[in-house]
């Protein structure tokens, strides 16, 4: 069988598709009438194994293996493939026509026969019995006139429920002849925030003590539909800070409906610190931070967001974002040449503000040679075509394909024939070596272009997700009409999840998490909100800097992340600014700039910062990076990139001896600050915490770090208020103990 | 059982075999004999009409003393000091005002002969050079507005400059780096006052700015990796042009490829331009062949539709040139029979065409040399199409490469002709086919030792069905030198050019004219047959990649100071006579100079009908051996044929023993003056003279002269030592007439 899954495969599979093992016996699923009705494989049969859990990964799913050699489609999508393996398989020995109940299946299926997977169907179960039935009745595929499934709906679609109430759902299955049926106990319920609400085999709804949205996606034989609740928190709300622009209206309305009051909006200092993080991966320089404090300019906030997006830090940065996600690998001494095109090839197009689509269409359609087009790059890394479509799916459409290339999709619509149509796209890839080993040149081959369905074996034109795109001649390029596609103004995908993608930059969460994982059964945390970006993005030609000054220039980016007694539970709704961990390059180059050190890298001028490293070879070559999670440009996604906290980060910052030798550098800060011997000690700390903080010392703050800094070591000789001069070691100590607190670790 | 255990031990051993040779040849071995190459000049180029100073470096070249110019309109000498000595490397240089511009190689004639050239461009706009280091915003060198600075990039470096402009002003920065030989890939930013980017150009193109605000703006350029040192230099020109003017780029030296363009006699005559909108077949140009279009790939993905009817059984040729008129493209033609219209339009493909395949197989990059490291073929297209069946048809053309880039730059040439058949040669020197994995790619000048014999091959892109075969000739080389052709035989693509020097012929230098002969339509055409060369002495193609490119003209030397290793030769000069069918046995004499490692040499046959002779060893200590033709086998038909033996031998190679001598004569004479003037010192010290102070001075500079000279030797001697390096070693050309074999009665 040729969709057999390798090891990597069944990992994802096992990741994205929680085992749920469900002992689900069958009473009255089916009503009273029909059981007089001859039993249909497909709409009686096939769903009892589903609700059974037999044909998921870890059992006898194709996609996981198939315990012991029996082996059904995922979640029974490929009936008359779970027919066969049934009936016709292993010389017929899982069914006896003659004795139903003797069937192995049925026998293994009730543990009467030792069954790995315990009793699924127990003798007097519904299930079973529709078994035995439709073994008696001679174990047909078809009863010649069963109608087919055509939906399957929720009820209700949405509402409100409140914390730690339930809600019974009701799944509705539709039929070709007109025909419903309740299939509320044998459909299957799955929450996509379980730590908001969780979902029982029998469709009810419980929901936690998050507010918020949360969806349930009831699934019925390939077939979906969403219950979504809304959970509010019911608080009241006093007031809620001005509306600057339509990400405020949306957020605000949401959290009014909620009943969850946000947080005021934050002072400048901390707005200024964390939109320069935000934006150019940095904090601000002290004149930068003095003079935006000393403005009296009420639009000095729009205005440093415009500044900012102009500056070519801004471009270091979002390339430091996107170049790991395009896999811009080391592998070989000879691919720096490549890897550094490649990565100034994003950073020099974000830098002129290159629409987006136009990015993406450049990417998709590179041709030539690296270094006279350095998208082609991309085609250097990725050179399986199954790769290169699942790869643009999942970051710029923020689909997942990769279940769909042996089955068909379990949370989605899409099929191996989605699958393999979307591969169609790139198989007119045409390849030549270059004088560089592993590298080659890329151009159109021309002819048709079409890719093998592995399991059906028919060959398929281009389709993308599903849509028609029409007859391309063997002189097009596929790669370009895609690229049109993508950038259609009513494309479902493509706007959403890059403004899905940014927003979570700016505010950790995603209105979809993950990020790329946007499908029907995982709607957006606030869809209106989703909508309007997607809209705004779309009209504004896919420009990248107008939608991240609507982002950062609404007051909803600029609340302050101290909690209100409220709130603090709230995760996604954007009621507060949620603290984030600086990034690995963004934490170095602080740590430098604090210090006044410099970090030197291999093939770069001094001087070059850490956000502006063009490939994973770096990573590989510093201790620091790949402690604070810089990823390995081997995925797409952005998880690679880790930001939890480790015990490792803290020690290395506190006792490390990449640390002390920064602290300690010839010309470092404590080295300057303790030869500026007319400087008062005072002005000294102020500056040091402007850098570090963006803000003064509070007056305690100040107090304590001059008495730290002027007061002798005390032994039996000194003097209750002896001062000394601070020494380099003395300030190498106090910058030590600001990198170390939290205030400059996080983005707040 | 015993069968697998011999398959095993068969298995180990050439297993270990294998490993022995790849250990014994882990060190890298030396390829081929020194020769001078001249590396570097500062500046680059020059303003026609002035005189400046060139400082010159290379290898192999420590005793050059003399600079010359593929043009004679440049003119060097060399530079003197105060005292009017010669200052070494470095030439004063005078280029006439009515100097052709644009590109012009410079080499020297070295104790070794004529050295490999370097490009050196000549153009109207003042020029400056980089005299300090400019790697900050502080120490940025302030340009004019339309002037040209010479500099050289340094590793993980960013230099920088200044410009002043006027608002509105159209600035054009423009980066000559691989176009002039230069290992740079340059990156040119144009940046604010303050350092930060604005505009950036990073894949070889110029950056055309428009100046936003009238002020002071900062101009970065770095390596596209941060690579720098010597061989990293660059011309970076700033112009101020008018709005609607079209810049052309700095000139640039020439891709092999470019070798197959234009096609001999092609004028502009009957140039005519495309016409957009072309792209759909409803708005297909017309046109009537024979035509010559001029067209763009612009913009992005731009198909150009041409319209013409042609009856059946017409050939015609198609010849398209974009990627050998220098632009990253990659040319593709399909011509369509049409029929219908609306609903019932029908096409039917007649013929897809794309890329002049590479003549012979070129070297993939595998572990060893499979092919030479030139590429003679091209993206372009030189293609045939036969009439199928009366009607219209549709010629489309479009860029593979061009999908998604807009640059109007991107221009080609469609000529459609009736058969015009002809050829282009290209040679380049003979490429060592190694099997150790090394892997050189060395830039080779043609500097003959006395007693040597030079290989170039010869490969031809033929048009439009000619298959005949072409005989290949120089003229104008040094006295004392000889070209022999081995010709290209009729259907083949590869011949081999042999360049001898006599022994003991004198010091000489030429720029040789190197042309192909043949038989087309019963007339006699002659063609030019370009040289290539490598760019750099690469002595590893794993870690760089080489640059092969077209050179200007074809110079050609013999020195004096150092022989061939070894002559062979035909023991008679005479032509070698068989009759078709029998065997001919050449006596050969080996004319040694040199010690060698290994007991023979393998040759192979060279030349058009005994090629597929078997190789046969030749010792390397004897002074004769024979070569073996059996005619029998090679199945020669009669004819008059020239043919060499060649392969390679591994010298005991001393560099230049002459200098140990000289060396020792002048320590010698260092040690008398010394001996001398520090005896005098000790008197006039003893005499107390007042003229002792200045004696002991002179004593003391006597002395110094003496390590100096003692270094020298030192230096020279080890120079000298014996050192094992392969080379190429062919012999002298030989003519054989094959006789008819006599009719059985």
């Amino acid at each position: 069988m040729n969709t057999l899954h390798n090891t990597a495969s069944i990992r994802l599979f096992v990741f994205c598709f929680p085992v749920v093992i469900l002992l689900s016996c069958f009473t009255d699923a089916l009503k009273a009438e029909e059981k007089n009705s001859p039993v249909s494989f497909v709409n009686d049969v096939v769903p009892v194994l589903t609700k059974a859990g037999c044909n998921m990964g870890v059992c006898h799913a194709k996609a996981g293996g198939g315990q012991n050699g029996f082996q059904l489609s995922l979640l029974g999508f490929e009936t008359l493939d779970d027919y066969d393996s049934l009936v016709k398989e292993a010389q017929g020995r899982r069914l006896f026509p003659s004795v139903p109940e003797k069937s192995l299946l049925l026998t293994k299926a009730s543990n009467e026969t030792p069954h790995g997977g315990g009793i699924r169907l127990p003798r007097d179960s519904e299930g079973y019995q529709v078994i035995q039935r439709w073994i008696a009745e001679g174990a047909h595929y078809s009863t010649g006139n069963e109608p087919t499934l055509e939906s399957v709906e929720v009820e209700p679609e949405r509402g409100v429920v409140n914390m730690g109430e339930t809600r019974q759902l009701k799944a509705i299955a539709k039929y070709s002849d007109g025909s419903v049926r309740d299939v509320t106990e044998v459909a299957l319920y799955e929450s996509n925030i379980k730590s908001m609400a969780e979902a029982t085999e029998e469709g009810v709804v419980k929901v936690h003590d998050i507010p918020g949205k949360v969806a349930v996606m009831v699934r019925y034989q390939g077939k979906i539909a969403v219950f979504t609740a809304s959970i509010p928190l019911g608080a009241p709300i006093q007031e809620v800070p001005t509306e600057k622009n339509m990400v405020d209206r949306h957020v605000f309305a949401n959290l009014k409906e909620l009943g969850i009051p946000p947080s005021p909006v934050c002072d400048d200092q901390t707005f200024l610190r964390r939109v320069t993080l935000d934006i150019c991966g940095r904090f601000p320089t002290r004149e930068e931070t003095e003079s935006f404090l000393a403005s009296t300019d009420p639009k000095k906030r729009d205005e440093v967001v415009e500044r900012l997006l102009r500056s070519p830090n801004y471009a270091d940065y979002f390339a430091s974002k996107w170049t790991p996600l395009l896999k811009n690998r080391r592998d070989a001494a000879n691919d720096i040449t490549s890897n550094f095109a490649f990565h100034a090839w994003i950073r020099d197009s974000l830098l002129a503000n290159v629409p987006y689509d136009q990015l993406v269409r450049e990417l998709l359609g590179a041709t030539g040679t690296v270094v006279t087009n350095p998208p082609v790059a991309w085609y250097k890394r990725v050179k399986d075509p199954k790769d290169q479509l699942e790869d643009i799916a999942q970051l710029f459409l923020g689909v997942r394909m990769q279940c769909a290339q042996c089955h068909h999709h379990p949370f989605e619509r899409w099929s191996q024939d989605d699958y393999y149509s979307l591969a169609a796209f790139f198989s007119q890839i045409g390849r030549k070596p270059t004088g560089t080993q592993g590298e080659d040149l890329i151009f159109h081959q021309r002819g048709v272009a079409q890719a093998k369905n592995v399991k059906s074996g028919e060959m398929l034109k281009p389709m993308a997700l599903g849509d028609d795109i029409g007859e391309i001649s063997p002189d097009e390029d596929p790669r370009l009409r895609l690229g049109n596609w993508m950038s259609s103004q009513d494309n479902p995908f493509f706007a959403k999840a890059l403004v899905n993608r940014y927003w979570k930059h700016f505010f950790k969460r995603a209105l979809i998490e993950p990020e790329d994982d946007i499908r029907d059964t995982n709607p957006p945390s606030n869809p209106e909100l989703m909508a309007a970006l997607e809209e705004h993005f779309i009209n504004s030609g896919f420009d990248l800097k107008q939608l991240i000054k609507l982002i950062t220039q609404s007051h909803t980016y600029q609340l302050s992340s101290m909690p209100n007694e409220y709130n603090l539970q709230d995760r996604q709704n954007y009621s507060r600014f949620y603290p984030r961990r600086l990034q690995a390059e963004v934490l170095l180059d602080s740590v430098d700039q604090l210090a006044g050190s410099t970090t030197a890298f291999a093939n770069l001028p001094p001087g070059t910062r850490a956000i502006a490293l063009p490939d994973n070879s770096y990573t590989n070559a510093s201790a620091f990076l790949k402690v604070f999670g810089r990823p390995n440009s081997a995925s797409v996604c952005e998880c690679e990139r880790v930001q939890s906290s480790s015990l490792a980060q803290s020690l290395h910052l506190i006792n490390s001896s990449e640390m002390k030798s920064k602290l300690a550098a010839a010309n470092g800060r404590a080295a300057q600050l303790a030869k500026e011997a007319d400087k008062p000690v005072e002005q000294k700390v102020n500056e040091l915490y402007l850098i570090a903080f963006a803000r003064k010392p509070q007056p305690e703050e100040l107090q304590t770090a001059v008495q730290f800094l002027t007061t002798p070591v005390a032994d039996e000789k000194t003097k209750p208020d002896a001062k000394k001069t601070p020494t380099s070691k003395d300030y190498q100590d106090l910058i030590w103990a600001l990198m170390n607190t939290k205030e400059f670790l996080f983005n707040h | 059982m015993k069968y697998v255990r011999l398959q095993f031990s068969l298995v180990t051993g050439v297993c270990l075999a294998v490993l022995c040779l790849v250990s014994a040849t882990a060190q890298a071995q030396l390829v081929c004999l020194p020769a001078p190459r001249l590396l570097t000049t500062m500046p680059m180029g020059g303003q026609a009409g002035t005189t400046f100073e060139v400082t010159i470096s290379g290898e192999d070249i420590e005793d050059a003393d003399e600079l010359s110019f593929s043009h004679p309109g440049i003119t060097a000498v060399p530079s003197v000091d105060k005292d009017g000595l010669p200052v070494p490397n470095k030439y004063t240089i005078t280029i006439a005002q009515d100097f052709p511009l644009g590109i012009h190689e410079a080499r020297v004639m070295t104790r070794l002969g004529v050295s490999s050239c370097r490009a050196f461009n000549v153009g109207r706009l003042p020029e400056t050079s980089q005299t300090a280091a400019n790697t900050t915003l502080e120490t940025a060198k302030k340009l004019e507005l339309n002037s040209i600075c010479n500099a050289v990039m340094s590793r993980q470096k960013i230099d920088h400059y200044t410009f002043e402009a006027g608002k509105d002003q159209r600035v054009i920065v423009d980066c000559a780096a691989k176009g002039i030989d230069s290992k740079l890939d340059p990156v040119v930013i144009i940046a604010d006052e303050r350092g930060m980017d604005l505009v950036v150009e990073r894949r070889g193109g110029m950056l055309d700015f428009k100046v936003p605000e009238s002020g002071k703006y900062v101009i970065k350029v770095h390596g596209l990796t941060y690579d720098g040192g010597p061989f990293h230099f660059y011309r970076l020109a700033v112009k101020n042009v008018a709005r609607d003017e079209i810049v052309p780029r700095m000139p640039s030296i020439k891709e092999v490829s470019a070798f197959s363009w234009p096609p001999a006699g092609l004028t502009d005559e009957t140039l005519k331009p495309e016409t957009e909108p072309n792209n759909a077949r409803a708005e297909a140009q017309k046109i009537t062949l024979p035509c010559d279009i001029s067209g763009s790939f612009f913009p992005a993905a731009d198909v150009d539709t041409f319209e013409f009817t042609a009856k059946k059984g017409e050939v015609w040729w198609v010849e398209v040139a974009s990627e050998r008129l220098g632009r990253p493209t990659d040319p593709s033609i399909v011509v369509q029979h049409v029929s219908g219209t609306g609903s019932e339009l029908k096409i039917t493909d007649l013929v897809e065409l794309s890329d002049i395949p590479s003549p012979v197989k070129v070297s993939s990059n595998g572990y060893s040399y499979n092919g030479p490291p030139y590429n003679a073929g091209s993206s372009d297209i030189i293609g045939k199409v036969e009439i199928k069946q009366d009607g219209v048809h549709h010629l489309q053309i479009r860029d593979l490469f061009g999908g998604t880039r807009n640059d109007a730059k991107n221009i080609y040439r469609l000529v459609i002709r009736k058969a015009a058949p002809d050829f282009a040669l290209v040679g380049w020197a003979l490429h060592m086919n190694l099997r150790n994995g090394d892997r050189n790619a060395l830039s080779k000048p043609i500097a003959l030792r006395g007693g040597a014999t030079m290989p170039l091959e010869v490969v031809v892109v033929r048009r439009d069905g000619f298959d005949g075969e072409i005989e290949l000739f120089m003229e104008n080389l040094p006295e004392g030198v000889t070209a022999t052709g081995l010709k290209i035989g009729k259907g083949k693509s590869r011949g081999t050019m042999l360049i001898s020097a006599a022994a003991g012929a004198p010091r000489g230098l030429t720029s040789a004219k190197f042309f192909g002969r043949a038989t087309i339509n019963d007339q006699v055409v002659t063609r030019p047959c370009a040289l290539a060369s490598m760019q750099w002495p690469v002595k590893n193609a794993w870690s760089e990649v080489p640059s092969p490119r077209l050179m200007a003209d074809v110079p050609v030397s013999v020195c004096t100071s150092e022989q061939a290793p070894i002559t062979i030769a035909p023991a008679e000069e005479k032509v070698w006579e068989v009759t078709a069918g029998e065997k001919l046995t050449i006596p050969l004499k080996h004319d040694r100079r040199s010690e060698f490692s290994g007991a023979n040499i393998t040759l192979n046959t060279y030349g058009e009908g005994f090629d597929r002779n078997k190789a046969f060893d030749a010792p390397l200590k004897a002074d004769a051996s024979e070569a073996v033709l059996d005619l029998a086998t090679l199945k020669t038909p009669p004819g008059e044929y020239k043919i060499a033996f060649g392969g390679y031998a591994v010298v005991k190679y001393r560099d230049n023993p002459n200098a140990v001598a000289l060396a020792e004569t002048e320590l010698k004479q260092a040690q008398q003056a010394a001996t001398t003037l520090a005896a005098e010192a000790e008197k006039l010290q003893k005499q107390g003279d007042a003229a002792a102070k200045e004696a002991v001075a002179k004593a003391k500079t006597a002395q110094a002269a003496v390590t100096k000279a003692d270094k020298q030797l030192q230096r020279a001697t080890a120079k000298a030592k014996p050192k094992d390096i392969v080379d190429i070693i062919f012999s002298r050309p030989i003519s054989i007439r094959v006789n008819p074999a006599k009719k059985a009665k």
